[in-house]
């Protein structure tokens, strides 16, 4: 049985620049709970989920995003 | 010197005292420490995901300014010791400062801005009631009292008073009345 590939649910725009001030992308990034989603749902490449990763945890620190919902 | 870009949380009782003052006491940090501005403007003022030093709301600063290297961690510290920064965040900027912020720090250092009054620490946007499809100051939903309203067929459920036709009795089947013979 071959295994097929979920699509990713978020469609991020590859050209776009991740930044932990865009919070309308990156409320799209996190769960209900405030976790970060995974790169099979993000559909981002291993760079821009680093450059997400990095987003979101600045966006934390400044009190812009929850750490836990 | 380096280009830096700094978001700060500013008090809102400092800035309750007087915007300009609450940029001040950071530009000073800054100059303080041989740097020099090159933009400063309010962000936002918002709700705070969680409460930081005992504060539900906070006004932020979003700056870039020229410093030299080895000014980051002193500056950083003496933020750390200040009162009327709740936290910070100092990220190095490579490249030109973007022209939306030389744009927007233009436009509040004109003597026509008004920065608005921050609101008190408890208030949320969340509790506010939502605004209604009833645009009009009558008192009354849009509905006349004559016309039904089509939430039901919206929804797919039948409209209020609606009867529904009784289902018809079954004919017997030839099949049975072969049985039966």
């Amino acid at each position: 049985m071959a295994f097929e590939r979920k699509k990713p649910v978020l469609e991020i725009r590859k050209d776009i620049e991740i930044d932990y001030k865009d919070l309308e992308l990156l409320e799209k990034c996190i769960s209900p709970q405030g976790e970060m989603l995974s790169r099979r749902r993000t559909g981002l490449n291993a760079q821009g989920q680093r450059d997400l990763k990095r987003a979101i945890k600045r966006a934390r620190h400044l009190g812009l995003l929850p750490f836990v919902v | 010197m380096n280009t830096y870009e700094g978001m700060f949380l500013i008090d809102n009782d400092v800035v309750r005292s007087g915007w300009d003052r609450a940029k001040a006491s950071v530009v000073g940090l800054i100059e303080k420490h041989g740097g020099s501005l090159v933009t400063a403007r309010r962000w936002d003022e918002r709700r705070l995901a969680y409460t930081i030093k005992k504060k539900n709301r906070a006004t932020y600063l979003l700056s870039f300014f020229k410093l030299p290297h080895d000014a980051h961690a002193a500056l950083n510290r003496d933020l750390e010791i200040q009162e009327f920064c709740l936290r910070h965040l100092i990220l190095r900027h490579e490249g030109e400062v973007p022209e939306v912020e030389l744009k927007a720090s233009e436009i509040e250092n004109e003597g026509t801005f008004e920065v608005p009054e921050p609101p008190d620490d408890a208030y949320d946007e969340a509790d506010e009631p939502r605004e209604s499809s009833d645009d009009d100051d009558d008192g009354s939903d849009d509905f006349g009292d004559d016309e039904p309203r089509n939430d039901g067929f919206k929804s797919g459920r039948p409209l209020p008073g609606a009867v529904r036709k009784p289902a018809e009795p079954k004919q017997p089947t030839e099949t049975a009345t072969t049985t039966e013979a």
